[in-house]
This record gives structure tokens, C-alpha cells and sequence, in this order.
């Protein structure tokens, strides 16, 4: 249905004049990019959008040891990219698979899914333990970590230009459970484990969950419970079992709190056994 | 707003409203093989190929396809012969009431595009954004598997 609302589309050629043309309206633009969220969920007060097709941030590159995702690339293109195949197992491809349906990942950018961080995003969970940032301008550029941006206030809110991989979760591994009946749905939670193992033990460990109905959040003390430790079936019953316990849920039309908690539980386990069976024995 | 895009292989320009989606547009100019269905992405009836993937025409607004290449389900037979795709959808019987068909055609022509010899998964996966509310999807699913057959043959 069209967005009658919807005066003016620019379509600026330089950081510079998107940022200018952002900032000069920050109640009254935003920034497309695949647009789908426009489209459905449009503020009443945005009459301007802001295209950024033509800044040239839509490829995926290496950089150094660093994957370097442009924000205006697709899900699809994300997905397909050999650089991200060969991240972390493949963890963010088999994530981004999971994602609504081909028709849609055809659209939504990369970008799109970290600015609108929609709090049963499945793309979130899973930049968080890659331990992703952003390289963002507003006015001038920078690099931030993806829970940073997210926390900040400003309006407007930086340009994403791209997405960073950090070269040193390369060698880990990941696993993501979503409890939902298809990767269409909005699922009733998220959770997402990354783990980089050394000689049997965790060096680094990292946890996520999402759709608390709260947009993803690490949950450091559980993170504490794993490093330095093997992921021995007894480690994963205490990480999971301190996850339920420091997982901040709420009720809402999806599920209740007391269920989402079982689920926390239930999702680090099964994220944490599959780590498990990748990067080390599962012992007891 | 004036845009400009080659749809079925023919250059146009056209008239916008900023907000107007692509499925607005097209059907507003005349083609109604792209359905209208739930307009928010959930049923894939306006599916077409944007630069040859398939999207969500409800979901597009028109102003982005600015320069890129739009294939409705008009577009798709070539020279009055229609696709491998469109003859398996007959001869499997792949079809009920056809509202959802051009959408599922689009998916399929688009995977087999990027993917001649795809999996039951890989099809599944493909057509997963297309709901079907009349035969279910063993047809169709049969049907992409005998075009896909066919066209490697032919190649």
C-alpha cells in the first residue's frame, strides 16, 4: 500500500549531503535503505526519505583480517558472500538463512536490520557475539561497537556505513536457536553462542538473547561461567542455568516471562552443545 | 516524481508519487499479472524479479527500482513460447485457483537462475516467502523439479 505520506525522496551523492539532509529534518526524514520498514511501519511525522543507494556502501570486502560488510547490501548479498561463508564456520550465513524468506532478504539490507534493531531480530544475537561494530558517520566518521550505537540517545542517530567482523572471532565458531515454527515468524526468543576453543578450553565465550521482548543483549555473567573452562556437559548446565537466571524478560502477547526464562535456559544449552560438539567433546 | 526502468525488457518512464511501491505502479500501469495480496510481505502474490531476484513488489517502493530491471510474469514466456518453469506448473497440474502462481512462477525462475540444480530443501526454501492456500505445495515442488530437469537438459 503506498506511503501517502511520503513527500520527497533525495537521492544525495555524498556522505556529506545525506548527513547534511538528515540532520537539517531529524524528525521529519529518515534514511532508506531496502525500505521495508518504511513501508509498513512509517512514523506519522516522516515526510522525507533519504536514499543511500548511491554511496557506493553496499559492497562486501576484506579488510586486513576484518570482514567489512557495506550497510546497503542485502541479506541475500550477505549470505552469499564467500568472505562471510568462511567467517566463524559460516555462523552468520546459516544465521542470516534463517531469516524471514528469500523474497524478503532479497530487500532488507544489512544496515536496515542493525539500525531498526527490532527486538525479535535475528541479525542482532548473532553481530553481537561476533563481537561486530560500526562504522558510522555524523558528520565525521567512526568506529563503534554494535551495542554502543544501539544505546545512544542522539537524534539523529549516526549513518551506518558498514558493518565490521572483526578478524579475531574468525577462528571461533557459533550457534543460534530461535524458537519460532518457521524462520518467517517472529520468534517467542532468540539466543546466539560464539566460542573460540583452546585445547579443550573456552579462550573467549560469548552469549546473546534476544526477544525477551527486548532487543538482544550479551549476558555477560554467563559469558564469566564459560571462559577458561571446558564446555563439559556440567559447564553447560550451569551456563544455562545462570542464563535463565540473569535474563531480563517481560510477558507480552508472544509468551510470558516465566516461559521466556525456561526458554533462555533451554536455548543456551542447545547453542552451547552444538558449540560443543564442533570445537570439543561434550565430557560427563 | 519520474522514474526510470526497463520492465520486460522494455525501457519506461513513469510518473511516482514518492511513496507509491512497485506493485502500486505496476498494476497501475497495466500489469495485473503481479497480484495484490496482503501488502506486507507475507503471501508473495505481487512476487517479481528486481535486477532477477525475486522481491516483494508491496514492499519496494517504486522509487528504488530507479535504473534497475523489473520481470513481471508477463515478461517471462519469450517469443509466444512460454518458460520450462510455466510448462511444468501445466503438466504437473500445479495450479488451483492461480492467484498465487505468478508469485511462485517468479521464485522459481529466480532460483533455478542462480541455482539449475537445486535440492527439495533448496526449492522448499525458494518458495517459502509464497503461500499457496489451495493445493498446498507438492505440485509445486514436483513441477520446479521437472523445469529444473529441463533446463539442464537443454543447456
Amino acid at each position: 500500500m503506498a506511503v501517502h505520506q511520503i513527500r520527497s525522496v533525495v537521492r544525495p551523492a555524498t556522505l556529506e549531503e545525506a548527513w547534511e539532509c538528515r540532520r537539517s529534518e531529524p524528525g521529519a526524514s529518515r534514511f532508506l535503505a531496502g525500505g521495508i520498514d518504511l513501508v509498513l511501519y512509517v512514523p506519522p511525522t516522516v515526510s522525507t526519505l533519504i536514499d543511500l543507494s548511491c554511496l557506493g556502501i553496499d559492497a562486501v570486502r576484506q579488510e586486513g583480517s576484518d570482514v567489512v560488510m557495506g550497510a546497503m547490501a542485502t541479506l541475500t548479498e550477505v549470505l552469499e558472500s564467500p568472505l562471510v561463508g568462511e567467517f566463524a564456520g559460516g555462523f552468520l550465513r546459516d544465521v542470516l538463512r534463517r531469516v524471514a524468506s528469500p523474497l524478503q532478504r532479497n530487500v532488507a539490507t544489512l544496515g536496515g536490520a542493525v539500525v531498526r534493531a527490532h527486538p525479535w531480530s535475528d541479525v542482532i544475537p548473532a553481530l553481537l557475539v561476533l563481537d561486530a561494530q560500526l562504522d558510522v558517520f555524523d558528520g565525521r566518521r567512526s568506529t563503534v561497537e554494535l551495542s554502543e550505537v544501539r544505546a545512544r540517545s542522539e537524534s539523529p542517530s549516526p549513518l551506518v556505513l558498514t558493518v565490521r567482523l572483526p578478524g579475531a572471532s574468525c577462528d571461533g565458531r557459533g550457534a543460534f536457536e530461535k524458537f519460532a515454527r518457521t524462520g518467517f515468524d517472529v520468534g517467542v526468543l532468540n539466543c546466539a553462542c560464539f566460542a573460540i576453543i583452546e585445547r579443550g578450553l573456552c579462550r573467549t565465550a560469548r552469549v546473546a538473547v534476544g526477544g525477551t521482548p527486548s532487543v538482544a543483549r550479551r549476558l555477560p555473567r554467563v559469558e564469566e561461567t564459560l571462559v577458561g573452562k571446558p564446555l563439559s556437559a556440567s559447564q553447560i548446565a550451569l551456563a544455562a542455568q545462570t542464563a535463565a537466571g540473569v535474563v531480563d524478560v517481560r510477558d507480552d502477547r508472544r509468551a510470558t516471562a516465566e516461559y521466556r526464562r525456561v526458554l533462555t535456559a533451554v536455548g543456551v544449552r542447545r547453542c552451547l552443545e552444538n558449540l560443543a560438539g564442533l570445537g570439543s567433546e561434550v565430557k560427563e | 516524481m519520474r522514474i526510470h526502468l526497463t520492465v520486460n525488457g522494455t525501457g519506461r518512464t513513469w510518473e511516482v508519487a514518492p511513496g507509491d511501491t512497485l506493485l502500486d505502479v505496476l498494476r497501475r500501469e497495466g500489469f495485473a499479472g503481479v497480484k495484490k495480496g496482503c501488502g506486507t510481505g507475507d503471501c508473495g502474490a505481487c512476487t517479481v524479479l528486481l535486477n532477477g531476484r525475486a522481491v516483494n513488489a508491496c514492499l519496494v517502493l517504486a522509487v528504488k527500482a530507479e535504473g534497475h530491471t523489473v520481470v513481471t510474469i508477463e515478461g517471462v514466456a519469450q517469443g509466444g513460447r512460454l518458460h520450462p518453469v510455466q510448462e511444468a506448473f501445466l503438466e504437473a497440474g500445479a495450479v488451483q485457483c492461480g492467484y498465487c502462481t505468478p508469485g511462485m512462477v517468479l521464485s522459481a525462475v529466480s532460483l533455478l537462475s542462480h541455482n539449475p540444480d537445486p535440492s527439495e530443501a533448496e526449492i522448499c526454501e525458494a518458495i517459502s516467502g509464497n503461500l499457496c492456500r489451495c493445493t498446498g505445495y507438492v505440485k509445486q515442488i514436483a513441477a520446479i523439479e521437472r523445469a529444473a530437469a529441463r533446463m539442464r537438459e537443454s543447456q
